[in-house]
């Protein structure tokens, strides 16, 4: 499913044009802006074995920024920041296809351009054996461990596009 | 036909009555016997599982996995509007305002219950402490570990969030909460053994019920669950399993 261009935000903005692994594209606009995360708070959703929302929780549609109508039924990937190379995602996928959990800090768009981190876990809904889709927690991070990682994401992002 | 109906360790002593309210009310309206079963620990909990003696059962959310997961129970009804939640608390006085301001190091009370500690520790994530990292202080009741972070003894207290609401507010006024889960996804559960599956629809009934009919009030009140029973089907108590694993480390 194709997402829509992003509407460029009245906030200074920076736009790039993501590719998604279903082959689609969109032009995103990101701010500087960070919205911290909701304290106490899990960001809560679950998307079907292609990665579709089908669940999103309260805090989700929250910080997302989107009405719960616009996220459900749409790509996981609406939440893709430009920051985040496609090495940080490395073994999502092959992990919890796989039956095992995955965990990862990551940093997500929102609908106004804006930013949140967040400690992610996916784990997948095996039912009567089989995989019938992935559900995704988010919770506060450690802001000791972003600090780390966003010098070596800025590297890795370098790297992908130096290599594309 | 008498029925084992189990309650979980983790009720306030105040709930005591009002449990075995609900297992007359239950008896009456589903024509079934009932035998209340209230265990006083989770180890006393475990030993009449695995004997085998407990046909109903208001479980921990954490007990519950394995129940379903492993032992084939039926989730059939939950606390309606009613979330297992926690409290992280410092005494007022204490130098820690928020999670970040606690150090590894740090000592903290806390009560024999998997899920507030494990949600605990969750929230301890920004401040970079880990369970290695805690001097653990456990206690016998949350009365015991609000009076702990009181005098300073330990640097925070762990509390289940219906336990905090139900301190005095003497007590309360000399805390400070640091941070309170609200997670809205995880509750007690109420599960019914596979060879109860032909008795489950009366119980079910009778149970969700419960508010209608004149009296139901002081019953629910008396358990501290004043919005009743709601249905809860196997797949949502596998999406709450779910959910918990992700926070299992």
């Amino acid at each position: 499913m194709a997402l829509a261009d992003m509407t460029r935000p009245a906030a200074a903005s920076v736009e790039a044009r993501l590719t998604y692994t279903d082959g689609t594209s969109r032009t995103v606009y990101a701010t500087e802006v960070e919205v911290p995360f909701p304290e106490g708070r899990l960001i809560v959703s679950r998307t079907d074995l292609n990665g579709i929302i089908t669940h999103a929780n309260d805090a989700f549609v929250e910080m997302s920024g989107y009405a719960r109508e616009e996220l459900i039924g749409a790509p996981h990937h609406i939440l893709r920041h430009p920051d985040m190379p496609k090495i940080a995602f490395k073994g999502l996928w092959d992990d919890i296809a796989a039956g095992k959990k995955w965990h990862g800090y990551v940093k997500n768009l929102r609908k106004d351009g804006a930013y949140y981190w967040v400690y992610a876990t996916a784990v997948p809904n095996i039912r009567n054996g089989q995989i019938v889709g992935y559900t995704s927690v988010r919770r506060k991070p450690s802001r000791t461990r972003i600090n780390e990682l966003i010098p070596v994401y800025a590297q890795w992002l370098a790297e992908e596009k130096a290599a594309s | 036909m008498t029925l084992n109906f189990l309650i979980a360790p983790d009720f306030a002593p105040e709930r005591f009555a009002g449990w075995h309210m609900l297992n007359t009310v239950l008896q009456r309206r589903s024509g079934l016997g009932l035998h209340l079963i209230t265990p006083a620990s989770a180890a006393e909990q475990s030993s009449l599982l695995a004997e085998g003696k407990v046909d109903l059962i208001y479980a921990n959310p954490f007990d519950a996995t394995d129940m379903i997961r492993q032992q084939g129970y039926l989730p059939f009804a939950r606390p309606a509007k009613r979330y297992d939640e926690m409290v992280i608390a410092t005494g007022s006085d204490a130098a820690p305002r928020q999670v970040e301001d606690l150090k590894p190091g740090c000592r903290i009370a806390l009560t024999d219950n998997k899920d507030v500690k494990l949600i605990g520790l969750r929230l301890l994530e920004p401040a970079d402490i880990t369970e290695s990292l805690v001097q653990w202080v456990p206690v016998d009741s949350y009365q015991a570990a609000a009076r702990l972070a009181i005098k300073g003894e330990v640097d925070a207290a762990f509390f289940l969030a219906d336990a905090f609401a139900s301190l005095t507010r003497m007590t309360r006024s000399q805390l400070h909460v640091l941070v309170e889960s609200r997670i809205s996804d995880i509750s007690h559960v109420v599960l019914a053994h596979p060879r109860m599956a032909a008795e489950l629809p009366r119980i079910q009934e009778a149970l969700l019920g419960l508010g209608k009919e004149a009296g139901d009030a002081d019953v629910l009140d008396a358990l501290g669950l004043p919005a009743g029973f709601e249905a809860m089907t196997h797949e949502e108590a596998e999406f709450m399993i779910d959910l918990m694993d992700t926070l299992l480390d």
